[in-house]
């Protein structure tokens, strides 16, 4: 039986590896053809970019991917916005939401062919589509040119990936218990503290939102706000700010750093890991979560509906209450890419520039609060249709669901947004470093 | 052409002439490609550079191959935190789960084959209910019960609110919930396995010992506790098994485990990853290893004569009604308090809110997670429909109904011909191997196998990744052992006359087996086929890696979980449960086979 084990395993072997070969990933030296329709598309305005999508995909399958499941809510009004031109057009979609960060080996799967299943995706983790998607030349960077326009450039102009919106995730807190008030940012951990906060590993945006602090602005922010912190506080955190100041030598940070590898260890040591926002935002409008807080995706709250325990009015933004010092939360995008095989280019750059020029494209997330378009008229007339800053939007209109809008978080919310480079490049010194920190577990 | 050549293709010729070894050689390449590949690409996966990966960076090369990822785990500073710790829990809770599983499902198989105790046809089909259920849905119950804002940071669950009890974490999260959780799922294995042998064994070596007047605790533990001891074995290795491989109940109740660390490492540690699958196949091979040396030992175990079918039933006196009411109370909280709690759950205002128990309001309850047709409104569903009108979960369901329906006939046809093939030469090599190939998958724990066909069906020449035909090759592959042990042990007790005056009779083999043989072994060879639709109806650990949520239900009920939509998934495991059931007892009307006959073969 050795004997025919040996064979058996010798043959597939073999074969296997003959079967495997050639499944390298080399980016291509010259321009791809999706590389090619791109350019040409660049140039062209959404009305006609919708007629080449016409031409190539009526009456075709088109398959997307991406982190949001509202892709598929847009797919169907992009359509209408298609039949408006030739009312004869159809297109049959199917859109796909890996979890787990799947999207990346789906897309890795997928490049490998010469024709891909899917014709666009919308992804987020700056980090890893930098390393894996754009240098391996899986996913190529479309700039709409009305986009562009709308942003005071023009797609030749512009280096970047793009983003079809930002999003926050801010801290808020259960404020049933009146006492308990969160003013700083390095309140947050203070000895006892255990914010609720989606895994590192789960989710790595998060991750990037860690490596991003040592980047000297939020850094600068970070030692601004422990400035602010009273003697006692200033105390408790000083063993820890100093005790960083060698890593901080060591892995190459700015004069703060120290600042923001004493927050980073404090908060990995202390955070309650949970699965997703969803749960966390469920636990901080309970009642009988007294003096907890969260960090989480602003737009969880707009769902919540009053019960006799469960209430939106028993959330409070930090950000948002007098007073408060450092930052708010942070931001990443959801960026919008053509796949380097696309099978419909012209069909997904008509829907990426539908997505990111119209108010309808966008609608499929511009209705709930804490999402920003990239566009700055999209976002315009996003808020002129919804309110958010009235918190109409939401189930319940409080404080806490008033949205202030991007420009309110980014200036004066202090949030921290994602950098792909920047992550890209300490993934392997500061990431590797948070890594090796340890984790808080309940006790 | 020489004698000694014709001699050669006269005994080729006569091999082939056979039924059974056509189907040997046959499925002896299938097995041995889809067991043996996978495993050959996922070790190709850890010598090669991944981009963007630590391999990358410790390499500073974008592609090729390196010892780099072997290096890294098992030298690296986060050597403890990814590879020893993950170890050392992945151990203590296959040990903890077979433990607790073997005492109560052994026990429970006891009470129900060897004494008097009453309710013992309810208990009986209550019993199984856990192994029915996605074994997380346990977990997230769990949660639902003990979670406490004092311990657990979180919302307080039933128990904290109600009885203003805070469990300890130790109870709450981490190793010990993982092996209640999990032993209670695999509790019915133990029962199915041991009990059969309860059922059915000799009663002539106790009755003896009765006679000679040996003490009935000295009955138990010398004569009862070793003829049952093959079973035990049996259970140990299949439970071991699964609970390796098994990803979301860990993953929920936050124990870090080779399985959750698999998945967890795959962004930056991908080819570090594949090295963690393989130690859990390496987990799967001693398995197996440790599987031939019980089948050995078990020589020594043949004192069942047959002779005697009369089973001495141990009378319980007024125990009976006792026991029988703390199981009654057990089974309520590990098989129908889940139900009730599904059921509840969509029918909450917002997720895991009860208010209605604590303020008696029943304007606390809602419909809306069911009849909601339209997500435009803001309605407190977070951008859903109502379960009825949620296309995401009916498509998911449509597809887990053909994979399970698929994978049940492929496994079920040719783990039986396996077992049937098998059991007529059981002395060849040829037998052996393909019955050792065809059993390996079964014990590979789940993610492994899961991420070796990741793998292998990801490369350019095989791309089937979130394809309904990788979800029924893989299925098949990890259920044919159901139904080739199921198959082996009702051929083996079949005499070879039967099929021979057949023979003699000149009828054809298609013939021999669709009137004689199979007629005959009907109810094994159901179950054989009856098992892999079950499991790969609430499968998730296998199939997690291979497709995206909404594909097929597990993985759509797994999404909504960790989103904390826990009214769609509470919603899913309700149609599971009720799909389950329906097989079941439809089955069970139309052949007589049955899901609490069939486990484990």
């Amino acid at each position: 039986m050795k004997k025919l084990f040996t064979l058996m395993l010798a043959l597939v072997l073999t074969l296997a590896l003959v079967g495997c070969s050639g499944g390298d990933n080399t980016p291509a030296a010259e321009q791809s053809d999706v590389q090619k329709v791109i350019a040409e598309a660049q140039t062209m305005t959404l009305e006609e970019l919708a007629k080449k999508a016409i031409e190539e995909s009526s009456g075709k399958t088109v398959y997307g991917l991406g982190n949001s499941s509202r892709g598929k809510s847009a797919l169907p009004l992009f359509i209408e916005y298609l039949q408006t031109i030739d009312p004869s057009y159809t297109l049959e979609f199917e859109w796909q939401q890996p979890k787990n960060n799947k999207i990346f080996d789906q897309l890795t799967a997928d490049g490998l062919k010469d024709t891909g299943t899917f014709f666009m995706t919308l992804i987020q983790d700056g980090n890893q589509i930098e390393s894996k998607m754009v240098q391996t030349g899986i996913l190529d960077t479309f700039i709409p040119k009305e986009w562009a326009e709308a942003n005071g450039t023009t797609p030749e102009e512009y280096t970047g990936y793009l983003p079809l919106q930002t999003l926050n995730k801010i801290f808020e807190y259960n404020c049933v218990n009146p006492d308990k008030n969160y003013t700083n940012c390095w309140d947050f951990v203070a000895e006892g503290e255990h914010g609720l906060f989606m895994g590192l590993e789960s989710e790595p945006v998060g991750k990037n939102f860690l490596m991003m602090l040592t980047n000297d602005t939020y850094s600068a922010y970070l030692k601004e706000a422990y400035d602010k912190l009273d003697a006692t506080k200033q105390a408790y955190f000083k063993a820890t700010v100093d005790e960083m100041a060698k890593d901080a030598e060591e892995l190459g940070l700015g004069e703060n750093g120290k600042y923001a590898l004493a927050w980073i260890k404090l908060w990995v040591n202390s955070f309650n890991e949970q699965t997703d926002d969803g749960p966390i935002c469920k636990t901080l409008v309970d009642a009988s979560a007294v003096d907890k807080f969260g960090l989480l995706v602003y737009s969880k709250v707009r769902s919540v509906e009053e019960t006799d325990t469960v209430s939106v009015n028993n959330l409070k933004v930090a950000a948002y209450q007098p007073g408060y010092e450092g930052i708010g939360g942070y931001g990443y995008c959801h960026y919008l890419f053509v796949t380097d095989n696309s099978p419909y280019p012209w069909t997904a750059c008509a829907f990426i520039a539908y997505m990111t020029e119209t108010v309808d494209g966008f609608s499929a997330w511009g209705k709930d609060i804490g999402g920003y378009s990239s566009n700055p008229e999209v976002a315009k007339g996003t808020e002129e249709k919804y309110h958010h800053s009235t918190g109409e939007s939401s189930n319940v209109a409080t404080d806490t669901t008033k949205d202030r809008g991007l420009d309110w978080w980014v200036n004066d919310g202090k949030l921290v947004i994602e950098d792909p480079v920047y992550c890209s490049s300490v993934a392997f010194t500061v990431g590797s470093w948070i890594e090796t920190l340890d984790h808080y577990k309940p006790e | 052409m020489s004698k000694s050549t014709k001699v050669k293709i006269n005994s080729i010729k006569t091999y082939l002439s056979k039924p059974q070894n056509i189907i040997l050689i046959l499925t002896g390449i299938l097995v041995t490609f889809t067991t043996i590949a996978p495993i050959v690409a996922i070790i190709r996966d850890t010598f090669q550079i991944h981009p963007g990966t630590i391999d990358q960076y410790l390499t500073g090369k974008a592609s090729g191959y390196s010892f780099a990822n072997y290096t890294d785990l098992f030298t690296s500073k986060l050597a403890k935190t990814n590879l020893w710790t993950p170890l050392l829990n992945t151990t203590i809770l296959a040990i903890g789960s077979c433990t607790f599983a073997i005492l109560f499902g052994g026990i429970f198989a006891y009470l129900i084959t060897r004494t008097n105790m009453v309710f013992k046809k309810y208990l009986s089909s209550i019993f199984i209910f856990p192994y029915i259920m996605p074994q997380w849905t346990l977990a997230v119950v769990w949660q639902n019960l003990f979670n406490s804002n004092q311990v657990t940071g979180t919302s307080n669950g039933l128990i904290a609110t109600l009885f203003h009890i805070n469990m300890p974490a130790w109870w709450c999260v981490g190793l010990f919930p993982c092996i209640v959780v999990l032993g209670m799922h695999y509790a019915p294995f133990a029962y199915i396995l041991i009990g059969g042998i309860f059922k059915n064994m000799d009663a002539n070596l106790e009755e003896a010992a009765t006679i000679l007047d040996t003490p009935r605790w000295k009955i138990f533990s010398r004569i009862t506790i070793p003829m049952v001891k093959p079973a035990i074995l049996s259970t140990i290795l299949l439970v071991a098994g699964s609970t390796i491989g098994s990803y979301p109940v860990p993953h929920y109740l936050g124990l870090s485990t080779l399985a959750t660390k698999y998945v967890s490492m795959n962004v930056k540690y991908t080819g570090e990853a594949s090295i963690i699958a393989i130690i859990m196949m390496l987990f799967g091979v001693a398995i197996m290893y440790l599987n031939q040396r019980s089948l050995h030992s078990r020589k020594s175990y043949t004192t069942v004569t047959g002779k005697s079918g009369q089973i001495t039933k141990v009378n319980l006196g007024a125990g009976r009604y006792v026991i029988a009411i703390v199981f009654v109370i057990i089974t309520f909280f590990t098989s129908i308090f889940p139900i009730i709690s599904f059921a509840f759950e969509t029918f909450l205002p917002n997720p895991g809110d009860y208010s209605f128990l604590y303020s008696g309001n029943t304007d606390n309850l809602t419909t809306k997670w069911w009849i909601t047709s339209e997500n435009i409104t803001e309605n407190g569903m977070y951008g859903q429909m109502g379960i009825l009108y949620n296309k995401t979960i009916w498509t998911a369901f449509r597809g887990t109904i053909l994979v399970a329906i698929i994978c049940c006939l492929t496994a079920g046809t040719i783990g039986t011909l396996i077992g049937y093939a098998v059991s007529k030469n059981r002395r060849g090599k040829l037998a052996s191997y393909v019955n050792s190939m065809a059993f390996l998958p079964y014990l590979m724990p789940s993610v492994a196998v899961g991420a070796a066909y990741f793998i292998l069906f990801s490369s350019g020449k095989i791309n089937l990744f979130n394809t309904y035909l990788a979800l029924v090759i893989v299925g098949t592959v990890k259920y044919i052992p159901f139904a080739s042990r199921s198959s082996l042990n009702s051929m083996l007790q079949l005499s070879n006359e039967i099929e021979e005056s057949a023979i003699i009779q000149d009828i054809p083999w298609i013939k021999r087996m669709t009137r004689i043989i199979i007629p005959i072994q009907k109810s094994s060879i159901v179950s054989g086929f009856l098992l892999p639709f079950m499991t790969c109806l609430r499968e998730l650990s296998l199939f997690m890696l291979l497709c995206v949520q909404g594909f097929i239900l597990s993985t759509t009920l797994d999404y909504f979980d960790e989103m904390g939509l826990y009214a769609f998934s509470s919603g899913i495991n309700l149609i599971l449960i009720v799909t389950i059931l329906i097989s079941n007892f439809a089955v069970n009307k139309i052949t007589g086979a049955s899901l609490d006959e069939g486990i484990g073969g």
